[in-house]
């Protein structure tokens, strides 16, 4: 893994990293999940991996990487196999934490730079953000239609963040005890900062670098997907 | 009566009729059971004296009987759909709880820590599989 040292955060504790709880919720992602869970696990020892009903050997890859491995035998969206995640970290004792995505797109170093705010309580909650960080390759269409989504997020959730959808996030105990995300699929990004917003948790956000491999961007949402979000979430702010 | 008006009774009363079976049977909730009735004995109303709807119609300043079942209709088949919709959301809600439950209940642990080819200075290649007995 290439490690760019641009930016030091102190390494954490032994304690701390044994109470952090690293969910990565899974749908399809046979070809690289066990190599993510091994990766992310041998620095924390709690990885726990949600197989969101895939129809591939998803279960079967991240059985051989993660500590925990929990199958939704339906696939229910990446928001409700985040909250599986949660919810089940929590039951496990969790006090911190992280979520990560399965595609191999994130670094394990940055989560340290997620927890390590909240562990000093700084904060209650943690977002990644790829353009306060050095992220580089990010396609230009990509780009885009990532800074339209953080407009919507300005103007809708009335938050000032740089980043909308990034999927590294950090939560204390107290913070991932009161985020519901009942949005099953990707407007959930969305509806998770609402909550953030309402709950008047405090939240920072981190700069972290997305590597943006082939794979990611073939797994990665299409800006035409965007539309679609975006009708969802609305949908989801007007029906009970 | 037209041939017409002969076959939209036949038709309500029998539709008439399954309501009120279903309703005896406990087939169908006594309200919706006594509401469909209704329905269909107003229907009856309007095709054996279609003036009634005019009446109504004019009433609320609607030139024709015919335009204001059609306005109704409309009307009637959004609350539907809006109904249908919002069942349907909190049928998906549902499901998500369950399998959620029955993804933490059988959830797998892998109790082995991570095994010597784990180790970052010792794991060159990208595959190593676990060995798990």
């Amino acid at each position: 893994m290439a490690s760019d040292p641009t930016r030091k955060t102190p390494a954490l504790d032994e304690a701390v990293r044994a109470d952090t709880f690293v969910v990565i919720a899974a749908y399809n992602e046979a070809t690289c999940i066990e190599q993510v869970a091994r990766e992310v696990r041998r620095v924390y020892p709690h990885v726990v991996v949600v197989d969101d009903g895939s129809s591939d050997t998803t279960f079967e890859a991240a059985r051989r990487g993660a500590t925990y491995v929990l199958r939704h035998p339906l696939n229910r969206g990446q928001g409700a196999a985040l909250q599986t995640g949660i919810e089940f970290a929590l039951l496990r004792g969790a006090k911190f934490v992280v979520t990560f995505d399965a595609d191999g797109q994130h670094r394990v170093e940055d989560i340290q730079a997620m927890v390590a705010p909240i562990a000093q309580g700084l904060c209650e909650i943690t977002l990644g953000s790829r353009f306060l960080g050095g992220t580089k390759d990010m396609p230009t269409e990509r780009r885009r239609t990532l800074r339209m989504a953080v407009l919507f997020t300005r103007i809708v959730n009335r938050m000032d963040v740089t980043d909308a959808h990034n999927g590294l996030r950090g939560f204390s105990r107290t913070a991932a005890s009161m985020i519901d995300i009942t949005l099953d699929r990707m407007a959930h990004a969305s509806e998770l900062l609402d909550q953030i917003r309402s709950s008047g948790l405090s939240y920072t956000e981190i700069p972290v670098q997305i590597r943006y491999t082939e794979y990611s961007i073939a797994k990665g949402q299409s800006s035409r997907n965007a539309i679609q979000i975006v009708v969802q979430y609305v949908l989801g702010k007007v029906m009970p | 009566m037209n041939p017409f008006q002969i076959i939209a009774l036949g038709v309500v009363a029998l539709l008439l009729l399954l309501s009120a079976v279903l309703l005896v049977k406990g087939w169908a909730t006594r309200r919706d059971a006594i509401l469909w009735m209704l329905l269909w004995l107003a229907a009856g109303v309007a095709i054996v004296w279609p003036d009634v709807t005019k009446v109504v119609a004019n009433a609320l300043g609607i030139g024709r009987g015919a335009d204001l079942l059609l306005y109704c209709t409309f009307v009637a088949m959004m609350v539907g759909f809006l109904m249908v919709y919002a069942r349907l959301r909190r049928l998906r809600r549902e499901l998500t709880l369950l399998v959620r439950h029955l993804a933490i209940t059988n959830a797998a642990v892998n109790t082995s820590p991570p095994s010597p080819e784990d180790d970052p200075r010792t794991s060159g290649s990208d595959k190593a599989p676990a060995n798990e007995a």
